[in-house]
């Protein structure tokens, strides 16, 4: 149905993996001709890879101005590339990047808008999607008309693996910005090194007090030889610097042993954690969507279960 | 210089979700509502200018049913100037573009130099609306933003990318910014705040009154909810029954299989 533009995204030099996904999503749409763009700053070997990896015909914007990305310049870049492709769809993944752009994309076209999805597929006029509301807690099948821009959570779909026939083809635009990019700063490495931790014990929201965290899940991860983690709302709130947030921006970690208690499981923690070897979720919602990641979960209040744990693993070890 | 923040209501963090009876989105009916989380930290970071003797004026807008007005005044105890509350049915369900339209008018008629959001709504997850405002209004935007540094004619913001890592960009001035959760330390609204906001003004507006009734009614919407549930379940965790000292002793033997003890 209709022409599907993939925009791609490179990292650290070479396409990421989300892109190749997006690929996939294309091409699983009922009678879609898949085109791809890569945006950059000498990148058109890119786009020939990009093109005979799946993305068929890529567009290609290859600018100075596109060294860095810059919300102006990507914005009219793929403006372009839609009016030469003519294409239905436009397909961006939902990174820093993508949730930066697409939805002024959509604005500027003045077209159908969806994020974050984790199912795309060709619909009565448009297309359909499936998507993820309220931090994970319920789902929503969404539909659009018309000319459509999507973005695509990176890895709910496996990325595209086989090859198609295509080569890149430049498009000009006016790539002028108001924006102006300035640097980018890399975390500070602090001492706390979740990462080489066999056992974290992570405290979320529902912990409820910073000196819980002290009183209740330090001690839980002391007596497991292991480090004490949290989820994002715990930093943000000040309860526990920066260092110790496990997710997609925080670190990812996996350990032998990942016990999350008082954690919902938004999509953002899960990619912090969920390639753990075990893990345990301590939660009193039964549909916490941490369920679904969990090897085993306890349903109860942490507050009856953490305490009781550390004391019998204390007792266990003699 | 006019600072805007948009904010939206959205259900308590802690309320039960249930499907409402059409299946398209929740029951809203004996719920509690709450500012959204990460708009709170977008006015702080307005009030903030404000009290650096920045900004001259803080306006917090909210498109939403009458419930919304409490939002507004707590902004407004927090210290925001004046309200505006766009409530109009042809508005309930618009989609973000529609929202879009509705708030940069809005955005327009008030002539904001700079214009503050959330990065994300917590019952949709969009993270569409703000970036949409910003290209309505030719505006440059950033997203998912912690940190900001304003001069007089740019402000340069960090924004937050995978893993820790920030951007940094230099936006001019009139511009839009979305803020992420964390970007300060959110103030709370004082007895006094709560006073003097009964008396500042909350303007309520129509979509006619904006100029947009036909160009950003629900009527308009291209993307439509068809249906909203519960996630399957997959693969689900084994979920351990029994007394606390059963289920920690159970704990308690896996931790050993998984020679950990
Ligand atoms: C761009 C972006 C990046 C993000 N990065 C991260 C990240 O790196 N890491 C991260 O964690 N989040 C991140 N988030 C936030 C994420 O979307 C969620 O808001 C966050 O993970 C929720 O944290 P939580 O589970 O602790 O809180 P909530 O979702 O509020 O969950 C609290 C849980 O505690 C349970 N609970 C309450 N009391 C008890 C009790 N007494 N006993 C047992 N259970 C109890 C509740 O049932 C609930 O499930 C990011 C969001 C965005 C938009
Ligand atoms: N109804 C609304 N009224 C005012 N601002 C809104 C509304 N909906 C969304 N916003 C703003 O847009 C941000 C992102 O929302 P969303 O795009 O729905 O995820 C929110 O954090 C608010 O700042």
């Amino acid at each position: 149905m209709g022409t599907v533009l993939v925009v791609a995204e490179i990292q650290n030099g070479a396409i990421r993996e989300a892109s190749y996904e997006l690929v996939a999503a294309a091409q699983g749409i009922d009678g879609a001709e898949v085109n791809g763009l890569v945006i950059g700053s000498g990148v058109g070997e890119l786009a020939s890879e990009f093109a005979s990896k799946g993305a068929g015909k890529t567009y290609v914007v290859d600018d100075a101005a596109a060294e860095n990305y810059n919300v102006d310049v990507w914005s009219k870049a793929i403006k372009a590339a839609a009016e030469a492709s003519g294409a239905e769809l436009i397909l961006i993944a939902n990174t820093p990047t993508g949730w930066d752009v697409a939805p002024r994309i959509a604005a500027g076209l003045d077209c159908a808008f969806t994020s974050d999805c984790i199912k795309a597929g060709a619909g009565d006029g448009g297309y359909n999607f499936v998507r993820r509301v309220f931090n994970g807690k319920l789902d929503a099948e969404v539909s659009t008309s018309g000319r459509t821009v999507a973005t695509m959570q990176p890895g709910a779909i496996a990325p595209f693996e086989g090859s198609s026939d295509g080569g890149a083809e430049a498009v000009s635009a006016d790539l002028s910005a108001g924006a102006k990019f300035v640097e980018i700063k890399v975390a500070e490495s602090t001492g706390v090194d979740l990462t080489k931790a066999d056992v974290i014990v992570s405290g979320g929201r529902g912990v409820g007090d910073p000196e819980k965290f002290p009183e209740i899940i330090q001690p839980l991860a002391d007596v497991l030889g292991g480090a004490m983690g949290a989820s994002r709302p715990v930093v943000d709130a000040g309860w526990l610097d920066h260092p110790y947030q496990v997710g997609s921006s925080g670190q990812v970690v996996a350990p032998k042993l990942y016990i999350a208690a008082g954690i919902s499981g938004a999509i953002q923690h899960l990619v912090g954690m969920k390639a753990s070897n075990f893990i345990v979720a301590i939660n009193k919602d039964p549909d916490a969507p941490i369920f679904e990641v969990a090897d085993i979960g306890v349903v109860a209040d942490l507050f009856d279960i953490v305490p009781a744990l550390t004391e019998a693993v204390g007792a266990a070890k003699g | 210089m006019k600072v805007m923040v948009c904010l939206k209501q959205v259900p308590h963090q802690d309320a039960r979700l249930d499907v409402n009876g059409d299946g398209t989105w929740i029951q809203e009916d004996n719920i509690k509502f709450e500012i959204n989380s990460y708009d709170t930290y977008a006015v702080e970071e307005a009030l903030k200018l404000k009290d650096a003797g920045s900004a001259d004026e803080v306006i917090v807008v909210s498109i939403g049913p009458d419930r919304v007005t409490q939002a507004l005044r707590t902004a407004l105890g927090m210290g925001a100037d004046r309200a505006i509350h766009v409530n109009d049915d042809a508005a309930a369900g618009t989609d973000a573009l529609a929202t879009a339209k509705i708030l940069a008018a809005v955005a327009k008629e008030e002539g904001a130099d700079l214009v503050f959001a959330g990065l994300m709504a917590d019952d949709d997850n969009a993270s569409a609306i703000p970036p949409m405002v910003a290209e309505l209004l030719g505006f440059p935007s950033a997203t998912g933003v912690v940190a900001t540094d304003f001069s007089d004619a740019s402000v340069k913001v960090e924004r937050e990318l995978e893993g820790g890592a920030l951007e940094v960009v230099d936006l001019p001035k009139p511009c839009l910014i979305a803020i992420q959760s964390g970007a300060n330390q959110v103030r709370y609204a004082s007895l006094k705040g709560i006073m003097q906001a009964k008396k500042k003004p909350v303007d309520v507006k129509t979509l006619a009154d904006l100029g947009v009734a036909d160009s950003a009614s629900a009527a308009q919407n291209k993307t439509t909810i068809n249906k909203i549930y519960v996630p399957p379940k997959g693969d689900t965790a084994e979920i351990l029954s029994g007394s606390t000292d059963e289920v920690v002793g159970q704990l308690v033997t896996k931790i050993k299989e998984l020679g950990l003890l």
